[in-house]
């Protein structure tokens, strides 16, 4: 065959393509050589000379198809006289429809096959390009020659589709309203049939540029939605009369289901979301009060199934309408809180208050993870109601006293005891959790450093491995500033352990036995939180201490130069044996009982005015300490009332189980109540202080400001540590107007400027 | 001996003993920091010189390195030598 083009005659050829083309397009019988021959008679009549016939082959070609099309329709499609729906086993019009379709689809594939010289040279040169499609102003109904297999497409949308589309549609209107209702005609074949036709009205368009699925959207999804809302409104009607909420909420994530199945099994792909969401306006958003309307007793009952069941439904709606459930929940969570916390009495309430908190968070955590899927609006819910009631103030005029208790806990858990340490490593992290919702941070830091504190100096810590990692923890919570004071405490500690080896160590290289097992603790003086008690007390120390004293003083300041040591007698303690008696005992006390047994050393009986000048104690650290000898029996006091000339004797006739104990230090019997307010009154201080410098940083960086802005800066510098109440706010204002830090502007009432 | 002291804990703080209230170079009390520093104690050590004059040991460091010709003393003006005992 030549390739070169030569003048042929049209009429000759065309009935022989017409009837290859016929063969091809109702999937008949064609052989290899007949084939071949067609497609190069479409090249040459492409190409013939002296004039191409090209356009003549494409009209002769569309009025062809035309013709099948209507054919078709005519013949083997339309409602003939065997009326539209299936009698006695003959295909009814969608089985037939679909019948027609699929022979048709498949046998234009192929002739566009046999076409494609045509399409690819003469079609393709006159298509408008892409740009063309986007910058240009055509107007759709351009007369533009289509590649024969889109022509096939667009002539059965035009000859078939648009004549039968109402009956096609309704039918399958009618039988997904069947399959809804389980009817057993709705076999797995006739859903294939159905599928096809509805994809039908997709693929007829799938060659187009744009809106490919505007017919099918028109033609089925529409009317569908819109007879499906009706349908569901009236499903949701029935149910409504005869379920319980809890039925209801079954029944409804069923209908979902099946409804989004059905979706999936007939529909296109792009359909489901809207008939979802059409299913789920129905019965959900419209349904909403009666949905709700048990709501308070399901969370209150905590019924897990339910509560499941509303949040899948609840699930893809909006955020806002599903706020009542929310509510309902954190305002369970509150009153479950509270209830539990506000029994709480006797010595271990720090415990019981900590435990209990944890126990509803743990609880309600655990109920989210199950019932909500960790939805992030219950999460904050469930943080909202426990800051709630960790900072609820008991009353008006009382402090929240959240931040002492979880500081006590931690003590009691990092003192010694039996517990293993995994048991309080893991008590500790939990801790934290309740930490974190406590606003005032800063409280809980005195109170945690002034236990701390205790907890170094008298070694009643379990393990220093647990505190540093409880500090570790702290600071990952709140940052270095607030946990370097901790860390210089510790600090402290280790190297005071230093201190005392080489001090032994220098004793013994000097040969100097004291008597005496000395340990010192030297600490930094602005780090650790001594209390008001910080203060000086007179004392003369007992010579028996004297030297060893002495001693150290000067083995210190020969290593450290330029640091003067101040002893803190009411924290020292040490170990004494009273040989005197008829066992030995060893008693642990304090410094100044110490010194006030070992002057009975030389006598048995003192008086009070004796004892206090020799030790030049004042008058009420005196009586504290003689009071608590007094009741650990060891010593006796003539009268009741400590006056000047009262006698007091050793007891001689003192006897006790063990041989080993402690006299409770006079320190300790401090009234809890007037540590508690000292610490809340030094945290006030603080937050004064801290207040002041956050205005003068502020002010110094803005120069100009106004009142409420100030405060807003204020409170977001501040929200770590604390939160702190506008009138305190105010009042440092003032303060720093008096201390002439800042003025106000003189125009202006509520603005201030800094003063240079 | 009726009693005999078998051991002693004792606690102890310590501050510096300088000859002066405040740094005279930061006017800042010597039992609280230099200004860039915000803990006292062995984060913010003071120095001596020979001259006796005892300051922040982050002020001094600050003031000498200020100082191109001789480094001398702020208070004295003797040259500047650290006194290490």
């Amino acid at each position: 065959m030549s390739l070169t083009p030569k003048s042929v005659d049209f009429n000759e050829i065309w009935p022989n393509l017409r009837s290859t083309a016929e063969a091809v397009i109702t999937l008949g019988n064609v052989n290899r050589s007949d084939w071949s021959t067609r497609f190069s008679d479409v090249y040459t009549l492409c190409v013939a000379h002296p004039e191409p016939y090209a356009d003549r082959l494409y009209n002769e070609t569309k009025q062809f198809l035309e013709n099948h099309v209507q054919n078709m329709l005519a013949t083997r499609v339309a409602p003939g006289p065997c009326s539209t729906s299936s009698v006695n086993g003959e295909p009814d019009l969608l089985q037939r429809y679909y019948d027609a379709w699929t022979e048709y689809s498949q046998g234009v594939k192929y002739l566009d096959n046999l076409y494609s010289y045509l399409n690819q040279q003469h079609i393709k040169k006159q298509k408008i390009s892409d740009a063309e499609v986007v910058y240009g102003n055509l107007s759709s109904d351009t007369m533009e020659q289509m590649e024969i297999g889109e022509l096939g497409l667009d002539i059965w949308h035009i000859y078939m589709i648009k004549n039968l589309s109402d009956d096609l549609v309704k039918h399958i209107l009618e039988d997904i309203k069947a399959d809804r209702c389980g009817s057993p005609e709705i076999t797995p074949n006739r859903v294939k049939v159905i599928n096809g036709v509805v994809h039908s009205f997709v693929q007829v368009r799938g060659y187009k540029r744009t809106g490919q699925l505007k017919l099918y959207q028109e033609l089925v999804e529409f009317p569908l939605v819109m007879a499906s809302a009706d349908y569901y409104d009236n499903e949701a009607a029935k149910l409504l009369k005869t379920c319980t909420v809890s039925q209801y909420m079954e029944e409804v994530i069923k209908i979902l289901e099946e409804e989004t199945k059905r979706a999936k099994k007939f529909l296109h792909a792009t359909s489901m979301w809207r008939l979802r969401k059409q299913c789920e306006d129905r019965f959900v958003n419209r349904r909403l009060d009666f949905i709700y309307s048990e709501c308070k007793d399901m969370v209150s009952q905590e019924k897990r199934k339910d509560l499941r069941n509303m949040y899948k439904i609840l699930k893809p709606i909006a955020d806002n309408l599903k706020s009542q459930l929310i509510h309902t929940f954190l305002d369970h969570i509150k009153n479950e809180g509270l209830e539990t916390i506000s029994t709480l009495s006797g010595e271990n309430i720090h415990i019981q208050f900590v435990e209990n908190m944890l126990k509803v968070h743990q609880k309600f955590h655990e109920l989210i993870a199950d019932v909500f899927e960790n939805d992030s609006l219950f999460l904050s819910a469930l943080d909202k109601a426990c800051a709630s009631i960790i900072n609820r103030r008991p009353g008006d005029r009382q402090p929240c006293r959240s931040a002492e208790y979880v500081a006590k806990y931690c003590d009691t858990l990092l003192k010694k005891s039996k517990t293993t340490e995994a048991e309080i490593d893991q008590k500790l992290t939990n801790n934290i959790t309740i930490f974190k919702y406590i606003e005032d941070k800063d409280v809980y830091q005195k109170f945690y450093s002034r236990l701390l504190a205790k907890r170094l100096i008298h070694e009643q810590s379990q393990s220093m491995d647990a505190e540093e990692a409880m500090i570790n923890r702290l600071k990952q919570a709140c940052g270095y500033e607030f946990t370097n004071k901790l860390h210089r405490m510790f600090t402290d500690i280790s190297l005071s352990v230093d201190l005392n080896n080489k001090f032994n160590n220098h004793l013994k290289q000097e040969n100097i036995d004291l008597g005496i097992n000395l340990s010192i603790k030297v600490l930094q003086a602005g780090a650790w939180p001594l209390g008001p008690t910080q203060v000086v007390i007179p004392f003369a120390v007992p010579q028996e201490f004297e030297k060893s004293i002495r001693m150290f003083e000067a083995f210190y300041h020969k290593s450290f130069n330029g640091r003067k040591l101040t002893w803190l007698h009411h924290m020292c303690h040490g170990e004494l044996k009273l040989g005197y008696l008829k066992k030995t005992y060893i008693v642990t006390m304090q410094t100044y009982q110490m010194a006030m047994l070992l002057l009975f050393e030389s006598c048995d009986s003192l008086t009070c005015k004796d004892i206090q000048s020799t030790l030049q104690l004042n008058s009420e650290t005196f009586q504290k300490h003689l009071q608590s000898l007094l009741e650990s029996k060891l010593l006796n006091a003539s009268s009741e009332s400590l006056e000047g000339n009262t006698k007091i004797e050793l007891n001689f006739d003192y006897s006790n189980k063990r041989t080993k104990f402690k006299i409770t230090s006079a320190m300790q019997k401090e009234t809890q109540q007037e540590q508690i307010e000292h610490t809340i009154s030094a945290v006030d201080e603080d937050r004064k202080l801290y207040l002041q410098a956050a205005i003068v940083r502020i002010m110094k960086s803005r120069k100009v400001l106004k009142h409420n802005a100030l405060i807003q800066e204020i409170l977001s510098q501040s929200r770590v540590s604390f939160t702190p109440s506008i009138s305190m706010i105010k009042k440092c204002i003032e303060s720093l107007i008096d201390k002439q830090y800042i003025e106000r502007t003189p125009n202006s009432g509520d603005e201030y400027s800094y003063v240079a | 001996m009726k009693l005999t002291i078998k051991s002693w804990t004792g606690v102890a703080t310590w501050r510096w003993i300088a000859n002066d209230e405040n740094c005279g170079i930061c006017r800042m009390s010597f039992e609280s920091t230099c200004p860039e520093c915000s803990l006292p104690g062995d984060d913010c050590p003071l120095v001596w010189g020979v001259c006796s004059h005892c300051f922040h040991m982050h002020c001094i460091v600050k003031w000498l390195n200020l100082q191109t010709m001789n480094k001398q003393c702020p208070m004295c003006r003797q040259s500047w030598k650290f006194n290490i005992h």
